[in-house]
């Protein structure tokens, strides 16, 4: 339903002159996130600067009932950042200030524009950074990154984006301005911090954040291990895990990945490898010239056939870059891929990685892997031909026979990409009756007319609607009248 | 309409069974609460009988104080009334145990010494210290938010509970996060549930991420004339690539009490790591030490026994927990310092001035002088959005003042609009929380 031409003066009162896009062409551009296989484009897109701007937008859609979707810089997986049900979109790419650094007290403020790698940019000539990284982390923004509570490659050892995130402003669903948090440590009250963190902005907008930065190690080693199977490179990763080891990163490439890689960037990893660890220690020098001797006899142990070691950062670049540039180049395989984000237990990957294998045979569907394996987050991409409706639905089924089988062994639906639209349908694998409906209710909290993001996170499901009652003990009748 | 104890305590008893309903006088008065004597003390035995005493409490409109070692029951302000107090310590099991994805799955009454006997066999650990932490139970510890000096390295229960289970004030037991390391499936529940006091759900599981034990660690004490100077030694170890597992400083008094070298200002500092990174490290911040012209000499692993031991709250203390920054430590300690008279000179202040956290122990102040020297503190804080809670005091002194501080309105709406939501009928810890929630 087209905007009144009320509220587009309103709009226009609240935003600056070049800061509401309305064309159709315009709106097109925001009518998908990365996942672009929905699309539904906004009614209008606003592009405020300040988080009075965002209050008044958020609290004229709040009054006219009108949904509001935030978007960063729109390369999220899941279908997060577009309006299935129109509405205004508000795209904070203008809010990209670094507002304060903060080193005595290694934290930073930052708007939620901000694209994620300017935040280390900014402060790494004085010897600190921001740790989560995701792939994606060139362009995409941090409050994107808040909204999705993203991972990356890093995150095994550093922890994921709700671990660096000390305070939030927010303009939740009723269009108040809040402040959660901050960098003074143990604030009383509820971790609201933490609950908004990875809510996909259906508890409202941040306009700020306050982030942890972390000093950066002494020493960094990078070192790839090849193998003969990724069974093998899988228990490796399994070993290393439980032998108390904590690498940075520990990322595992594929037999059909390598060869994407190898053809669409050059010779970067070794041709005839099944599987590759790419495995990344850093700290105090010593600790990890002790770790990468730990390492290197669990992979020798578990069959590794090669084993090298980045000799100066052109080299470790280049083993980085293969993997960042891995989902790209598998579209130069196929037409088109699902991306799943599933979870399992770091001692269970040997076990998933067989049935992973019965389930693209079964299906007749080829399957790349490539994905964090130190903390169990697979992301298999599961190849079809978009011209044939067929083997999509065959890539379908795989895609949830592969769900099954994570959560089967007590995994977790996504680990790092979020909800959104794409997989509000899974949340029931995981979580119960109740435990969907105690969701509902928070999110209501927040947003008590449903305005902000509708459609994402929480499934249409009995126990995310109003008069849902989870099933209570039932006590013995009469036992005390 | 409310009915008689005795059909009470009978419906408690046909779901609990009998002796796990205590009616005895003296045992109710044994476990009194800031002057308030339950009407019924319970220990449930599983997470269903948890259920049960909320769902007859909620129908009820009965109060319910959860309980675990009772370690923290002071903290925060005295509860408005007290009908039950569910005793946790019978949900003692440990549900699932996964060594090699260093995760477990406890009941919340497990206690964190149970915990660390079963897992120092395969050197693994949950780094989370706060004093007197061996008697504690893992669900007080994450209702009450409780850290300690090894939060320098390995952050608190807020990144190590992955996920939880728990039963709302109406009795609906309601699970939320994951069992694996990383999950960004539906809300961050878990967040919201440490440091909650229990006041949305009665926690009763755990799902936590544990960490590899070090291979060695040692720690060395830097000793210096003034906090300043221990304050500016503290932020060359941050501005390092060191890694310290504590980087924990000691007023004068604190280092007495640990029976360490006595100076005015004391940082300590753990390494945890290889050995021969252990070493290396050592002789780095033993160069910081002498450009900051500190006396620094290694020290026995069981300091941390006498810090534990000598922090361990003792009756009649006043607890604070500061939430300051690590470049005003030296600042706010001489707010306290300026506060106490001169006969309260031997307060305890430590903290870790990696994050900025102070806990300040005091003996036998009278309701004046602590309320003097919250209020002094916290005038100090404003600057900068830091905080100062009560953890532990007599209930005099929790009632002349709020022990959590003033909230700006907004964040007080949000949160009084979560406890509505999920405790409207005031079952769960009523008033005791922040904005007497």
């Amino acid at each position: 339903m087209p905007l009144t031409s009320a509220v587009l003066n309103e709009l226009r009162t609240i935003l600056d002159s070049d800061g509401l896009v309305l064309t159709p062409e315009g709106r097109m551009v925001y009518e998908a996130d990365m996942h672009t296989f929905y699309k539904g484009a906004p009614d209008a897109v606003a592009l405020p600067r300040t988080a009075e701007q965002v209050q008044a937008v958020v609290r004229l859609c709040r009054r006219e009932g009108l949904p509001v979707v935030p978007r960063g810089s729109g390369t999220g997986l899941i279908g997060g950042a577009m309006a299935p049900r129109g509405g205004v979109m508000v795209s904070v790419n203008r809010m990209d200030a670094v507002l304060e650094v903060d080193l005595p007290n290694r934290c930073a403020v930052v708007q939620p524009g901000l694209i994620n790698l300017s935040l280390t940019k900014a402060v790494g000539d004085r010897g600190y950074f921001f740790a989560p990284d995701p792939s994606s982390q060139m362009v995409s923004s941090i409050g994107g990154n808040v909204a999705t509570n993203a991972g990356g490659p890093h995150c095994l050892k550093y922890g994921v984006t709700t671990n660096h995130v000390l305070g939030l402003e927010i303009v939740t669903g009723t269009g108040d301005l809040v402040r959660l948090g901050g960098r003074a440590p143990d604030r009383p009250g509820y971790d609201l911090t933490g609950a908004v963190v990875g809510s996909e902005g259906t508890f409202g907008l941040v306009t700020a954040i306050t982030v942890r930065l972390l000093h950066a190690p002494e020493a960094v080693k990078t070192a790839l291990a090849t193998f003969a199977s990724i069974t093998e490179a899988s228990e490796a990763v399994s070993e290393i895990i439980a032998a108390g080891i904590v690498p940075a990163a520990l990322e595992m490439l594929d037999a059909v990945i390598i060869r994407a890689i190898n053809a669409s960037l050059g010779k970067i990893y070794p041709d005839a490898a099944d599987a590759v660890l790419l495995i990344e220690l850093d700290g105090p020098r010593a600790e990890v010239e002790a770790q990468a001797e730990r390492v290197a006899a669990i992979c020798r142990r578990r069959g590794a056939v090669s084993l090298s070691v980045a000799a100066d950062e052109t080299e470790r670049a280049l083993l980085w870059k293969g993997r960042k540039e891995a989902a790209g180049a598998v579209g130069r395989l196929t037409s088109s891929y699902l991306l799943q984000d599933a979870v399992v237990p770091r001692s269970k990957l040997p076990q998933i990685m067989r049935e992973l294998e019965a389930i693209a045979a079964r299906h007749r569907v080829t399957i790349a892997n490539v994905f964090h394996a130190g903390d169990g987050n697979l992301h298999p991409l599961i190849c079809y031909d978009d011209r044939n409706a067929e083997e999509l639905e065959r890539a379908k089924h795989a895609n949830e026979d592969l769900l099954t089988a994570c959560i089967a062994l007590g995994g977790s639906v996504t680990g790092e990409h979020g909800v959104g639209l794409d997989k509000a349908k899974n949340l029931p694998l995981q979580y119960g009756d109740a435990d969907l409906n105690f969701m509902f209710r928070l999110r209501r909290v927040f947003d008590p007319a449903g305005i902000m993001n509708p459609d994402k996170l929480l499934p249409s499901h009995p126990a995310c609607g109003e008069g849902f009652r989870p099933k209570r003990p039932v006590l013995p009748a009469g036992a005390w009248i | 309409m409310t009915v008689s104890a005795a059909s009470v305590a009978g419906a408690l008893a046909e779901r609990l069974g009998l002796e796990r309903v205590v009616i005895d006088p003296s045992a109710l008065a044994a476990a009194t609460i800031d002057g308030r004597i339950p009407r019924w003390i319970v220990r449930p035995a599983s997470i269903e009988h948890v259920a049960a005493v909320l769902a007859i409490a909620w129908d009820e409109n009965l109060t319910v104080v959860p309980r675990g070692a009772g370690t923290a029951l002071l903290l925060g302000a005295p509860p408005s009334r007290v009908d039950v107090v569910l005793d946790l310590a019978g949900l003692d099991r440990v549900l699932e145990d996964n060594p090699d994805d260093l995760t477990v799955s406890v009941e919340a009454g497990v206690t964190a010494g149970a915990l660390a006997e079963r897992l120092a066999g395969r050197r693994q650990w949950l780094p989370v210290d706060p004093p007197g932490w061996r008697r504690r139970t893992l669900g007080g510890m994450t209702a009450t938010a409780a850290a300690g000096p090894l939060r320098a390295r390995y952050g608190t229960l807020r990144d190590l509970l992955l996920g939880v289970r728990f039963v709302q004030a109406d009795g609906v037991v309601t699970w939320g996060g994951a069992r694996v390391v990383k999950s960004v499936t539906g809300y961050d529940i878990p967040k919201l549930m440490v440091g909650s006091l229990g006041t949305l759900g009665v926690l009763c599981e755990l799902t936590l991420r544990l960490q590899p034990m070090p291979d060695a660690e040692q720690t060395w004490l830097a000793t210096f004339a003034s906090v300043a100077a221990a304050q500016a030694f503290a932020a060359r170890v941050v501005d390092s690539p060191l890694q310290p597992t504590r980087l924990e400083l000691l007023n004068e008094a604190a280092l007495r009490v640990c029976q360490v070298p006595s100076a005015p200002a004391g940082v300590a500092v753990a390494i945890g790591s290889a050995h021969p990174a252990v070493r290396e490290q050592g002789e780095q911040i033993a160069v910081i030490a002498s450009s900051e012209r500190a006396r620094v000499a290694a020290v026995g692993d069981d300091v941390w026994t006498r810090y534990d031991a000598a922090l361990t709250p003792a009756e009649g203390e006043v607890v604070l927990r500061i939430g300051s920054l690590p470049s005003r430590l030296a600042d706010t300690v001489s707010v306290v310092e300026r506060a106490l008279p001169a006969s309260e000179r031997a307060a305890l202040i430590t903290g870790c001035a990696a994050l900025g956290t102070l806990r300040v122990a005091i003996t036998g102040a009278d309701p004046d002088t602590a309320r003097r020297l919250v209020e002094d503190v916290r005038g100090f804080l404003a600057e900068f959005d830091g905080s100062v809670v009560i953890e532990s005091a007599p209930t005099a002194v929790r009632a002349s003042l709020d022990p959590w501080g003033p909230i700006d309105a907004a964040s007080r709406g949000l949160m009084s609009a979560i406890k509505q939501e999920f405790d409207s009928r005031g079952v769960l810890n009523p008033g005791r929380f922040v904005g007497g929630l």
